[in-house]
């Protein structure tokens, strides 16, 4: 220990370089770990919006369903979705199962037609569980949005819920009347007339601009669906747990396919690759900056101590003892760095969500979101972790320099 | 105690040849030896090789009757710090320490525990009269206070050789003498062996036996009566 002590001893010696050096570690971790914050916020909010947005945490669909397109509707399909999920639901790990019907169509006003893809859902539980009220709301504040609501529970009931640039598109309103059109499982051209309940916005321009919801009793009149079902969205009692459960309920239904959540949301999966993209090379850029500062410091530090090392050396110190006295000085100006980038991450992370930032509309997406840093305990203990060790590398130069050093010179150097 | 045989070392010092050749003597355990000669001499050189900081080109030295020139790097360090001690001429305190730590820190080096060492240093201090200015860093002694401070620090560890280069040359003569005096009681009273290099007449009048030195070369041996 009277390696670490004179260690403290020397970089306490030169309180005013020491600081500066401390600054560059504090500021690396402040900037690694608030983008660290960022990110998770980011990843969970995509994560959300995925598992929300219709994917729940599993999807159960047919086997041939990943390979090309439908050339009609519910041509790939469960044949009886409905018997699926209710076997499913009665599982301890499931919570509930949203069957769901994905078609194409045209979508008239009789004096436009536009070509639609639709998403039949069970009207009452897909409020529960989903985020689609919520998509709702946003499409209040489009025109013709006022007096949005989801669709009745009622079966008899003829809603359709559009996307605000697809009501946009046809001049559709609330409560207009609109007619679907699209083909039956048998191929035969069926036209159903419906009442716009609401519009919704998604949050994505594309989607806005096609997309509409319908209750599945809707769908079976338009569709001649029956029992058939696209896809079966499954939430889990204990979302955690999602790949095992992937697992095994993919043994229990060979028949199908099982996916997680995260094999479907190709937008999560790209924008996760962006991030790690952008923020790894910040990353990369910061940690070269704490090594070359450090590096300087401890090298300073030793050109200005060679006699002192000579005597060391004289006494008897050992080379190696010089190089580790050297990483004790870089092991304590990373702890101290640490410390230091975490107090002032955890106070500028509270300033920032205080503020309540509103950020700008991330590119094709159609509006903004608060700015809400999260706390990820794993990112600031592996920042410290990679700051540490490169301040450790940082001073193995200056360590085998003042190791190298031959002591009768060290002794003559002034 | 110390031996040098045929010692020779040389180098290149402003185009021209320098160092020690062929240098035998011998410092029996107890005394205090002085190296002297004028600048050039190689009195440094000397000590330095004779202090295992160095390597000869040739011949050997020999402590206690063993063969320590040819070592390894390793077991000289060890050798250094357990069995010599070391007095430069700018005292060469560790700065960031006190007069204290500075003392403990060869005793901790060598694994001796913080109680121990801090006992061991203080009676060293209290030996050569700075016992009452043990926390006070070497920026805060005088010069003389930071020399004995050195010479407690290479006596602490009980070692068998204290080489000393130009203990006297930072001093005024009213610290040099008493420094000299403190050397010479140790050597009576602990049997410690010391060998300085020094051209300072108040180092060589009080020591026990003087090798004289020029251009590397030794010219004569003088035994105090």
């Amino acid at each position: 220990m009277i390696l670490a002590r004179l260690a403290l001893r020397n970089l306490m010696r030169q309180r005013r370089r020491t600081a500066l050096t401390l600054m560059v570690v504090v500021a690396g971790f402040l900037a690694l770990s608030l983008a660290g914050g960022f990110m998770a916020q980011t990843f969970q909010g995509l994560a959300d919006a995925a598992i929300r947005g219709g994917l729940g945490h599993l999807q159960v669909m047919p086997k041939d369903s990943m390979e090309g397109d439908e050339a009609q509707s519910l041509e790939k399909a469960l044949p009886d979705g409905e018997a699926l999920a209710a076997r499913l639901r009665e599982d301890p790990a499931v919570m509930e199962v949203l069957p769901r019907i994905q078609f194409m169509g045209l979508l008239s006003s009789g004096a436009k037609s536009v070509a639609f893809l639709g998403t039949a859902v069970n009207p009452v539980l897909e409020p529960r569980f989903m985020a689609c009220t919520e998509a709702l709301k946003g499409g209040i504040q489009a025109s013709g949005g006022t007096g949005s609501q989801w669709l009745s529970a009622d079966s008899a009931a003829r809603e359709v819920i559009l996307g605000v640039g697809l009501a946009r598109a046809l001049g559709a309103t609330v409560g207009s009347s609109l007619t679907l059109m699209s083909t039956t499982r048998d191929g035969a051209l069926n036209a159903v007339d419906v009442e716009v309940a609401g519009l919704q916005d998604l949050g994505l321009r594309e989607l806005n601009d096609r997309f509409l919801t319908v209750s599945l009793a809707t769908a079976d009149q338009l569709l001649d669906a029956g029992a058939a079902r696209s896809r079966l969205s499954v939430v889990l009692r204990r979302p955690e747990h999602t790949a095992a459960e992937q697992a095994r309920l993919q043994v229990l239904l060979p028949e199908t396919f099982v996916k997680p959540w995260f094999e479907l949301a190709s937008f999560y999966r790209q924008v996760k690759l962006l991030y790690f993209a952008i923020f790894g090379f910040m990353g990369l850029v910061l940690f070269l900056v704490v090594l070359l500062a450090t590096a300087n410091t401890l090298l300073m530090s030793v050109m200005e101590r060679v006699r002192e090392f000579g005597i060391l050396r004289a006494m008897g110190l050992q080379p190696g003892q010089l190089l580790f006295l050297l990483q004790w000085e870089g092991a304590l100006l990373g702890l101290m760095g640490s410390v230091l980038g975490l107090a002032a991450t955890l106070l500028l992370r509270t300033g920032l969500n205080v503020l309540h930032l509103q950020m700008p509309a991330p590119p094709g997406t159609s509006h903004g979101y608060e700015l809400n840093i999260h706390f990820v305990p794993g990112v600031y203990a592996l920042v410290a972790v990679g700051l540490q060790m490169t301040i450790q590398v940082s001073a193995l130069f200056p360590g085998l320099k003042a190791a190298r050093l031959r002591i009768v010179e060290a002794l003559r150097h002034v | 105690m110390l031996e040098l045989r045929q010692i020779t070392r040389a180098y290149e010092l402003g185009g021209e040849r320098a160092g020690v050749f062929a240098v035998s003597l011998e410092v029996p355990k107890g005394c205090l030896a002085v190296l002297a000669g004028p600048s050039g001499s190689g009195k440094t050189t000397l000590l330095q090789l004779a202090g295992l900081l160095d390597v000869p080109d040739e011949g050997e030295v020999r402590l206690d009757g063993e063969a320590v020139s040819a070592l390894s790097e390793k077991a000289r360090c060890d050798l250094r710090l357990r069995k010599l001690g070391f007095v430069f001429q700018a005292f060469n305190l560790v700065p960031v320490l006190s007069a204290l730590e500075n003392v403990m820190l060869p005793l901790q080096l060598q694994g001796v525990t913080d109680e121990e060492a801090r006992r061991r240093a203080g009676s060293a201090l209290e030996r050569v009269g700075l016992a009452d200015r043990r926390h006070h860093r070497p920026d805060q002694l005088s010069g003389g206070q930071q020399q004995r401070a050195a010479i407690a620090r290479a006596l602490a560890p009980d070692p068998l050789l204290v080489l000393a280069d130009e203990p006297t040359a930072s001093l005024d003569h009213a610290h040099g003498g008493p420094l000299m005096d403190l050397m010479a009681e140790l050597a009576q009273e602990r049997g410690v062996t010391f060998l300085v290099a020094s051209h300072d007449p108040s180092v060589i009048s009080r020591a026990h036996r003087v090798f004289r030195l020029r251009d590397g070369k030794l010219i004569g041996e003088e035994v105090a009566r």
